[in-house]
C-alpha cells in the first residue's frame, strides 16, 4: 500500500514538474522578444547603391538573399521626415531614383534631430523588401 | 506563369500612372489588419504601404511588402511570414483598381469612394470592392477605410491547433495620405 502511495506521489511530482517546465517553455516562446538590432552585429555591410542594384538586377535573388537579414547600409542622406512619431531617413542612390528608406526606432528620434540632408551616414536595419525603394525597418543609426 | 501576368499587369498599371498627369504618390501609407476571436485578438501594422493614385483616369496601386508587418509578439510575425502568407514566396500584396464614382468625388457631391479592383495575397488575385473615405485637399488625396478579408480565399493554411485563435474574416484597416507626385 504504502509503496504505491509513493509511486502515485512521485509521478505526480514528476508530471507536475513536466508541465511547468513545459508552460514556463510556452511563455518564454510565445514571448520571444523581437530581433534587437542595437545588439545584433549586421548580416551584411553594403554601399545603398550596391543594395538597390542588386534589387533592382535580380529582385528574386536580393529577395533571398537580404529579406529579414539585418543590413547596414552606407548612404547620403537625402531626405529626412517623419512619419507617425517615427523618423524615416531617405538614403539615395546616385543616378537613380531608387533609394533606400530606413524607418527608424523611435529611440533614434533624437539622434536624427542632428542629421542634415547631403550628409553622409550608417545605418543600420532588418530588409522587408523592395517597391520602388528598398525598406529598412527597425532601424538604427550605426555610424 | 499566373503570377508574371500579374506582376506584369502591376507594373503596367503603375507605369501609366507614373507619367500621366494629377498622380499622388505615398511611401508611408498605414496599412493594418485585425483578426478577433474569444481566445485573442491579433493585430498587426504596415506602415511603409505604396500606393499611387491618377485623379485624371481614377486608377489607384498599391503595393506592400508582407514583411513590413509588424505584431506585438515576435512569435505571431514569424508564423505569419512563415507559415500563413509564406512572404519568402511571396513577398508583396498588391491591390489595382478603378475608382468607380471619380466625377462624383472630384465635383464634391459625394466623399465615398467606390473602388473596384483586383487583390493579390499569397499569389491568388481575387476580385474586391472597397469603399474609401476620401478627403481631396490642397495638395493631398487621402483615403481611410476599412474592408474584410476571407482568409481562406487566398488559399492560406490556418493549422487546426490555432484555428480557434485566428479569425476567419480579418479586417484590414487603411489610411493613405498620398501627396503629389512629379
Amino acid at each position: 500500500m504504502k509503496t504505491i502511495k509513493r509511486s502515485v506521489y512521485i509521478s505526480g511530482i514528476i508530471i507536475a514538474g513536466g508541465a511547468l517546465i513545459a508552460f514556463i517553455a510556452f511563455l518564454k516562446l510565445y514571448n520571444k522578444p523581437h530581433t534587437d538590432v542595437y545588439a545584433s552585429d549586421p548580416d551584411y555591410t553594403l554601399t545603398a547603391k550596391a543594395l538597390v542594384e542588386t534589387f533592382k538586377t535580380d529582385e528574386a535573388r536580393a529577395n533571398s538573399l537580404y529579406l529579414d537579414k539585418i543590413i547596414e547600409v552606407e548612404g547620403v542622406i537625402k531626405d529626412i521626415s517623419a512619419a507617425d512619431g517615427n523618423s524615416v531617413i531617405t538614403l539615395s542612390v546616385e543616378n537613380s531614383i531608387e533609394s533606400v528608406i530606413c524607418n527608424m526606432y523611435p529611440t533614434e528620434n533624437k539622434k536624427t534631430l542632428g542629421l542634415h540632408t547631403g550628409q553622409k551616414i550608417r545605418v543600420k536595419g532588418i530588409c522587408t523588401g523592395f517597391l520602388l525603394d528598398v525598406i529598412l525597418v527597425r532601424a538604427v543609426i550605426s555610424g | 506563369m499566373r503570377i508574371r501576368f500579374i506582376v506584369l499587369l502591376v507594373f503596367m498599371c503603375c507605369h501609366s500612372i507614373l507619367f500621366s498627369q494629377e498622380k499622388y504618390l505615398t511611401k508611408q501609407g498605414d496599412i493594418s489588419f485585425y483578426s478577433h476571436t474569444p481566445v485573442e485578438d491579433i493585430k498587426a501594422e504596415n506602415k511603409q504601404v505604396l500606393s499611387i493614385i491618377d485623379l485624371s483616369g481614377g486608377e489607384i496601386a498599391i503595393s506592400i511588402l508582407m514583411k513590413s508587418f509588424v505584431f506585438e509578439k515576435a512569435l505571431m510575425q514569424e508564423h505569419f511570414n512563415e507559415n500563413y502568407v509564406e512572404s519568402d514566396k511571396f513577398p508583396k500584396a498588391t491591390f489595382a483598381g478603378n475608382i468607380q464614382n471619380l466625377e462624383e468625388l472630384l465635383s464634391g457631391e459625394n466623399h465615398i469612394a467606390e473602388i473596384d479592383g483586383k487583390l493579390t495575397i499569397h499569389g491568388i488575385t481575387k476580385p474586391v470592392r472597397i469603399e474609401a473615405k476620401t478627403d481631396l485637399e490642397e495638395k493631398k488625396v487621402v483615403l481611410t477605410g476599412k474592408f474584410m478579408v476571407t482568409v481562406a480565399d487566398y488559399d492560406i493554411k490556418i493549422p487546426a491547433i490555432v484555428r480557434n485563435n485566428i479569425a476567419k474574416e480579418v479586417e484590414v484597416s487603411f489610411k493613405l495620405e498620398h501627396l503629389p507626385y512629379n
